[in-house]
């Protein structure tokens, strides 16, 4: 196909065939491709690079046993390090801690909607959710509003009379 | 086409210029002359002065301008504010509070910007539903209309990442719900999450992320972008009312640069005002275990918030990209999608009816949203609990 520069332009260097001038101008697009691609391949690998970041499982003891009655929820707040990309940071984090008759749950207190924090409110003997109306029971079983799922439960384990969550950092 | 247009006959006839040729065959050339020997850039502001306004064109065609000039102002307090910012979780909440409470003029300046981000929208706003009702995106405007729509996506994207900075709970919890939504897209939405937040939770790498967006990519994009807008604009030169008005066309200069300039000044006092009378807050710092806080993000992101509030359980992909997804789309193709030849309302009623539902519904959204929300200040504590504890506990 002959485009317009082909034409144009045929006088000025009648030299040249017009097969080498295509030939050429290929040259000079792939040359270019490589040049970019040189720049951009590398630098969108380093900006996907947290998708390669594995997440670690950590355990840490979070509220003594004695201080959860059977039936009760509480808030508990621990402290871990962790690795904030460049920075090492203690980060505080909360946890919702349930006691039914056989077991403990602990319940992560963002919303499995859109992640905002959810509030106990223990007169309601529910979890609300501050942003779009989205409930949840003592369980972590949506009652209404839009979150999809449940609340995301850790595990839990008992151990020396301290309750322990396993939490990924 | 007109080629030289003026409004009258002037008395005097001017001088011709003389021809390049001529100009730089004297012995002493004005420095201007000298510049303009070298530069050759008299021509292409006569050029753009002289530019044929139809009769009709007004007010409602200075928006553009507006705009082009607020857009130059971000970037001059912008660029005032990184000097004394630093984008780090330990750092940018008290390098804010160092410019709003120490910097010589920081928070005005800070106020300068924060508002000016407000009024962007309002004014861009203005400007695309005045070419939609004007019909200007119509043949061969399409491309000017498209770029349009591509640079209020930046825009958006320029108040979502500007909004993270300050690192303050208002911030930090707006940035929370607004990466979960690229959460909820089917199948990628996992790593599209990972992707803008820099890790699994919003955090250091997030803030760079952010920052590092709003400084140097998105202005980069808005520029190429911008430069295309208005190299269109004047390519096609402006469509005129919807209506062929009788008159003669005139000149850029004066009259409508004019109105250009007394809309900017009004532009500029109501920003000036804002920035002096409303302040820029900054609540308290982020604090990502905090458990009392009500996120609510920028105003104009109300509307999208009620309707995730009005979306049933499961189907929270519909509020977070199917409409907003589909509304840009359609913004998008709006040029393909209306194609009667006409830009008269009457004529081509389905979009105009349908373009002023979807305007009011975003208008309505958006007001129950800044109604029901509460203002600043009073993010902590049970900040929008009334609302939901109205409704019935199943
Ligand atoms: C940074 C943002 C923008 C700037 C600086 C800008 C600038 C301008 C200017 C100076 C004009 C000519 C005067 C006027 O009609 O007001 C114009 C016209 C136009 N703009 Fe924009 N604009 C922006 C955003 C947009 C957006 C978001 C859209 C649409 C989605 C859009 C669509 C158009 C169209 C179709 C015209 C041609 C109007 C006509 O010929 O009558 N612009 N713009
Ligand atoms: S984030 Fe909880 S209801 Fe939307």
């Amino acid at each position: 196909m002959k485009n317009s520069h082909d034409q144009a332009d045929a006088s000025l260097d009648g030299q040249l065939k017009p097969t080498r001038r295509r030939l050429l101008g290929w040259l000079v697009a792939g040359i270019n491709l490589v040049v970019a691609g040189v720049v951009v391949g590398p630098v969108l690998g380093y900006v996907a690079s947290p998708l390669r970041r594995k997440a670690k499982s950590e355990w840490v003891p979070v509220l003594d046993e004695a201080e959860l009655p059977v039936g009760q929820t509480r808030e508990a707040s621990f402290v871990l390090r962790i690795r904030d990309g460049f920075a090492e940071t203690d980060q505080k984090y909360s946890v919702f801690l349930h006691r039914t008759p056989d077991r403990v749950m602990a319940f992560d207190p963002a919303c499995t909607h859109l992640g905002c924090r959810v509030k106990w409110m223990g007169d309601k003997d529910r979890y609300f959710c501050p942003c779009h109306g989205g409930v949840f029971n003592a369980d972590g079983k949506v009652v209404s509003g839009p979150p999809p799922k449940p609340l995301e439960e850790y595990p839990v384990k008992v151990e020396d009379g301290r309750i322990w969550i396993q939490k990924k950092v | 086409m007109p080629t030289i247009l003026t409004p009258e006959e002037p008395t005097v006839r001017p001088v011709p210029e003389p021809k390049p040729e001529e100009r730089l065959r004297r012995d002493r050339p004005s420095l201007g002359d000298w510049l303009d020997l070298r530069l050759g850039w008299w021509g292409f502001v006569r050029k753009n002065l002289d530019e044929p306004m139809p009769p009709g064109v007004g007010w409602w065609q200075t928006l553009g301008n507006l705009l082009l000039t607020l857009l130059v102002f971000q970037f001059v307090t912008g660029f005032a504010l990184a000097m004394y910012y630093s984008p780090s979780p330990t750092d940018a909440y008290r390098s804010v509070k160092h410019i709003t409470e120490e910097v010589t003029l920081g928070s005005f300046v800070r106020g300068l910007h924060v508002w000016g981000s407000t009024v962007i929208v309002i004014v861009t706003v203005l400007h695309i539903l005045r070419v939609f009702f004007w019909g200007s995106y119509k043949k061969p405007r399409e491309l000017t209309w498209v770029v349009g729509v591509i640079i209020f996506n930046l825009i958006l994207a320029f108040s979502f990442t500007g909004y993270l900075l300050p690192w303050d709970q208002k911030a930090y919890w707006a940035t929370v719900v607004g990466t979960r939504i690229a959460g909820t897209v089917p199948v990628l939405g996992h790593a599209l999450m990972l992707l803008i937040r820099g890790g699994e939770e919003v955090g250091a790498l997030t803030l760079t992320r952010f920052y590092a967006s709003h400084v140097m990519l998105l202005p980069a994009l808005l520029m190429v972008f911008t430069g295309l807008h208005l190299y269109l604009v004047r390519r096609h030169h402006i469509a005129g009312p919807v209506l062929p008005q009788k008159g003669r066309p005139t000149p850029f200069y004066p009259v409508q640069l004019f109105k250009d300039a007394v809309v900017v000044l009004g532009g500029m006092g109501i920003v000036v005002y804002l920035a002096l009378a409303f302040p820029p807050a900054l609540e308290a710092m982020a604090d990502p275990s905090g458990t009392d806080f009500a996120p609510r993000p920028e105003w104009y992101f109300l509307g999208l918030y009620e309707l995730l509030k009005i979306m049933p359980a499961g189907y929270e992909v519909v509020a977070t990209l199917v409409i907003p997804g589909g509304i840009s789309l359609g913004m998008l193709l709006l040029p393909w999608l209306d194609r009667s030849p006409s830009r008269h309302p009457a004529r081509r009623q389905w979009i105009i009816v349908l373009g002023t539902a979807i305007i009011l519904l975003i208008a309505i959204m958006t007001l129950k949203g800044i109604l029901e929300t509460p203002p600043p200040g009073h993010g902590s504590g049970h900040a929008g609990l009334p609302v939901t504890l109205d409704r019935p506990l199943a």
